[in-house]
């Protein structure tokens, strides 16, 4: 009869599952989500896996537009203005510098918010579409 | 030679269970037995007295088979029929067999897994009286799975992606929410898992899930579906008085089990009404001939009959799940949000999807006042628009998990339906996310449980989902073919929208009606 602190879990004997999602199986890469707020025409923020070393610039550039580029709103992006978070706190990128950089780690959550393009947050009573 | 025998007299029936059933077990001498029964103190629930079980079904084994025998014959008499009568030809749409699809890849196997559950929990409670009810709830699941198999397998000649359910459900994506699920409850111990199982699920939600499907199909024509429903509904109704049973018999039996029951019921409420947004989806998405909103069933059969439900078990200090409130918020969303999701994936999924006609889409702005116009509609216009184009849109990159219920992270705030709902958590110096805090709260309170989880997403990133031929590091120019192929899903058509489908070429070829655009 095993339920102990240690173990994190309760099971009838030591059971010590190992960590599915360490970021050693990910063939040198490390998972980022990444969410464009407000923007629900994607279902989802996306998981995708990036090298620690990919520039923050090339994330904007490459990365995501190749996620986000199908949104009527996409092209509008204007990069200055958009407002940055590692999960809940917000920071300002440097785009020369790489996400390890910027501390963000395995299974960070990128999430950014656009100003004047407000996706799901446009008022259907003004027959903007709101997606 | 005669011999005299003296005539016993027959015993009644309340006896003859008795002696049919609690009778037939014994106290264990070579071994203590707890030995025997190691599973049922692990979890903390104490029982001083397992005669105070009542017994919920009062069946003994003879009349069981005898009751089921009956009720095989009549349903295998219908499947016969149905089949002879090319039974599919009368459903309503071709669009409708993809409920049937939904049904035999992510419910039917939840049946057998709760087979393999009650088994489990059978052996090993040391109540007798208990111990017999799981038994014979084990068989009735087992039953539920073949008779499900048996009928759907006639659609299975005619329609696309229903040829390989329990393959599916070890690998496809949207399979691990069902199976992610039970593997949950019935790792867990037996209390745990009639908990999760019988009280939860079976007594609190099965109605969202049954009365959906089944009604479904005979508003769409499907007879075949309705009879092994019907065959089902006398069993599911011996499974909710377990569930609830089981529930009163911890309760009184330790004021010490009330916190550790409260616990797992704010803990499988969620994952259950977590999974019935699949129910959700096939509810106001999927049937051509809809019953009722999702709002509707919800406010029906939990709203009003769980409100009930929680006010009597208040006596003995259990207060509603913990996430009642924000279910109830999300009865505006989930199907939509659900749906959404299908429709943008359906090319990876073993299903067809499409955008609602202007009929559904009016009745989906009727059912949802405050939801479907304000939320929902335009994002549906948009796709529609590009279909038009013949620019359908599938979104080709995969969507973030949630690490407890694996559905992709696609529920909003409560309170907020333009903001995606995102919590975290660190362990051991690892981040995991949740869609909810009642996912969070289940991951905090045994991590160790879930950092094991096999979420699809991350496996496929791992390497863990491709053929054999293939390099997991570089999987080639189209990850997601490898992908399907590993699947066993037939890009194009086992997926993908439903006006380009064979489903619907073949069904209106059948039905003599001319070729449509796209088809």
């Amino acid at each position: 009869m095993t339920s102990n602190k240690t173990n994190y879990l309760k099971s009838i004997g030591h059971y010590h599952p190992p960590t599915q999602d360490t970021e050693d199986k990910f063939f040198g890469n490390q998972l980022t989500y990444l969410c464009w707020e407000n923007h629900l025409m994607y279902c989802a923020p996306f998981c995708v896996p990036l090298p620690p070393s990919l520039p923050f610039g090339a994330l904007v550039r490459d990365v995501l537009p190749m996620l986000y580029g199908e949104h009527p709103e996409f092209e509008q992006i204007d990069w200055q203005r958009v407002r940055w978070s590692d999960s809940d706190s917000v920071f300002m990128p440097d785009f020369g510098k790489s996400l390890k950089n910027h501390g963000l780690g395995h299974k960070s959550l990128i999430r950014f918010i656009t100003p004047a393009l407000e996706g799901s947050r446009n008022h259907i009573d003004t027959q903007t579409q709101a997606f | 030679m005669d011999i005299p025998v003296k005539k016993k007299k027959k015993l009644g029936l309340k006896p003859r269970y008795a002696v049919m059933t609690r009778g037939l077990s014994w106290d264990t001498s070579y071994q203590p037995m707890e030995k025997v029964f190691p599973y049922d103190e692990f979890e903390g629930i104490k029982i001083h007295d397992w005669d105070k079980w009542e017994d919920p079904f009062r069946l003994t084994m003879e009349a069981y088979w005898k009751y089921q025998g009956e009720k095989d014959k009549k349903l295998y008499a219908v499947i016969d029929a149905f089949a002879q009568n090319n039974g599919h030809l009368g459903v309503s749409d071709a669009r409708y067999v993809n409920a049937l699809k939904l049904f035999i890849q992510g419910v039917s196997p939840l049946e057998y897994y709760a087979h393999r559950g009650f088994a489990h929990a059978g052996r090993h409670f040391t109540g007798a009286g208990v111990r017999v009810a799981a038994q014979m709830q084990s068989i009735d699941e087992l039953r539920h799975y073949q008779t499900q198999a048996h009928t759907i397998s006639h659609y299975n000649k005619y329609f696309n992606g229903m040829h390989d359910n329990i393959y599916w459900f070890d690998r496809v994506w949207y399979l691990s929410v069902p199976k992610s699920f039970f593997e949950d409850a019935y790792s867990g111990g037996p209390f745990e898992f009639l908990t999760a199982i019988s009280f939860s699920f079976e007594y609190l939600l099965t109605n969202l899930l049954f009365v959906p499907f089944m009604s479904g199909a005979a508003h769409n024509g499907d007879m075949a579906t309705v009879t092994f429903g019907f065959s089902a509904q006398s069993d599911e109704s011996r499974h909710m008085t377990l569930g609830i049973e089981c529930i009163k018999f911890m309760l009184e039996q330790d004021p010490a089990n009330v916190p550790i029951i409260q616990r797992w019921m704010d803990k499988w409420f969620w994952r259950g009404y977590r999974l019935l947004t699949l129910v959700a989806m096939m509810q106001d998405y999927m049937l051509p001939k809809r019953v009722m909103s999702w709002k509707e069933a919800w406010e029906m059969y939990a709203e009003s009959n769980g409100g009930a439900l929680f006010k009597d078990l208040a006596r003995y200090g259990i207060r509603e799940p913990k996430g009642w409130k924000d279910a109830c918020e999300g009865k505006d969303h989930i199907s939509h949000q659900a749906w959404g999701t299908f429709y943008q994936y359906s090319h990876v999924a073993a299903m067809h999807t499409w955008v609602p006609n202007a009929d559904e889409m009016e009745w989906l702005s009727e059912k949802y006042p405050q939801s479907f116009d304000r939320h929902y509609k335009s994002r549906l216009d948009h796709w529609g628009g590009m279909q038009k184009r013949d620019e359908r849109w599938f979104n080709q990159h995969l969507p973030m998990l949630c690490q407890i219920c694996q559905v992709p992270m696609m529920f909003t705030e409560p309170g907020d339906a333009t903001k995606i709902c995102f919590r975290e958590t660190l362990f051991e110096d690892q981040k995991y996310h949740f869609c909810s805090d009642h996912c969070k709260e289940i991951f905090e309170h045994e991590p160790r449980k879930y950092v094991q989880a096999w979420l699809p997403v991350h496996q496929i990133y791992q390497g863990s989902c491709f053929p054999d031929d293939i390099n997991p590091e570089s999987p080639g120019d189209s990850p997601v073919r490898e992908v399907l192929r590993y699947y066993g899903i037939k890009g194009g058509q086992d997926n993908g929208d439903f006006d380009a489908s064979q489903d619907r070429k073949n069904f209106d070829q059948w039905l003599g009606k001319k070729p449509t655009k796209g088809a």
